[in-house]
């Protein structure tokens, strides 16, 4: 088990994740930023707003940046159809 | 054992019971401390104590075998813990846990029940809590329905709120998320949107509430109906 932080990129900013979480590896870590992007861009879409964030970038507990995850990863191939 | 002087007890419940209520009950209050994730009631085990909280917050959480969980109610100063004892129930399938440490009295549950059996009073007093409790855990099911995950926290901050003594909360983002059953960054992301509001100050482990009417208003009527309730049916709260 190792502590990873999701930070969210927010254009030129970023949200920063204060607490991390443990999980069992990277994949782990890449599999719960999915599942968040998802979450977050189900929000936005219900709302009816543009999505603030448009990628986690996953790191370790001393700030090293050890994956990005863009936000488009997170939805299937062709989504949404008009697209 | 010596008994604790019914002004003095920080308990909403114990406080507004009638005089006779209190001497019911007063012997078989056992002073307590109540760490953090101390479980008061397992799901599923039958009840041992209920526990009259004076400070502090329990959450009553309802999981699934593999691990899916949230929240359907808290408690704290205004009520108790294992109150399905009062309802003729020897167990429940909730667990309440401690999340917010504080302190309070526990109380056997037979010792409970025939100190409900000697006053009628006491009794009705803490059926009117289950009432109000079931009233919450009514708007709990609106609101996960109804609301974002902003206003959803926004409401669950005011309760927290309501139960703490001061505007401070702490509270680390992961528990956040275990409660409202939502992944932690949605947690932080709502949190940092009611933060640019002005309505909270978040900070590592602790959220201070800064504009708590703004925040009524946000939580948009999902906040504030059982609370009515409770300062209609059975006094001052919050």
């Amino acid at each position: 088990m190792s502590r990873f932080f999701l930070h969210q990129q927010i254009g030129t900013g970023i949200i920063e994740d204060p607490d991390g979480t443990e999980l069992a590896d990277l994949a782990a870590a890449r599999s719960e930023a999915i599942l968040a992007a998802r979450q977050l861009l189900a929000a936005t879409l219900l709302a009816g707003v543009a999505p603030l964030g448009t990628a986690f970038r996953i790191s370790d507990d001393v700030g090293n940046v050890l994956l990005t995850i863009p936000f488009g990863d997170a939805v299937p191939d062709g989504f949404p159809a008009s697209a | 054992m010596p008994q604790p002087t019914q002004s003095f007890v920080r308990n909403c419940l114990l406080s507004v019971v009638d005089a006779e209520g209190y001497a019911a009950i007063a012997p078989h209050l056992e002073p307590v401390a109540l760490p953090k994730g101390l479980v008061l009631i397992e799901g599923g085990t039958p009840f041992t104590h209920a526990h009259f909280f004076n400070t502090g917050i329990g959450s009553i959480v309802v999981s699934t075998a593999d691990g899916r969980q949230v929240e359907a109610g808290l408690v704290g100063r205004e009520g108790l813990s294992g109150f399905g004892s009062l309802l003729g129930a020897d167990q429940c399938p909730q667990t309440t846990m401690v999340q917010i440490e504080g302190e309070g009295y526990r109380v056997a549950i037979e010792a409970l029940r025939s100190a409900c059996r000697r006053s009628r009073s006491l009794h009705e007093t803490l059926l009117r809590f289950v009432h109000v409790f079931i009233s919450q855990t009514s708007f709990t099911a609106l609101s996960n329905v109804n609301q974002s995950i902003e206003g959803r926290l926004a409401r669950w901050l005011l309760m927290c709120h309501d139960r703490v003594t001061g505007d401070d909360i702490s509270l680390t983002h992961e528990f956040l998320a275990i409660m409202l059953a939502v992944q932690r960054p949605s947690v932080t992301t709502a949190l940092h949107m009611i933060e640019g509001y002005g309505f909270i100050r978040a900070r590592r482990g602790n959220i201070t509430i800064v504009d708590r009417d703004a925040l009524v208003e946000f939580a948009d009527e999902m906040y504030g109906v059982p609370e009515a309730e409770y300062r209609r049916l059975i006094g001052p709260f919050g």
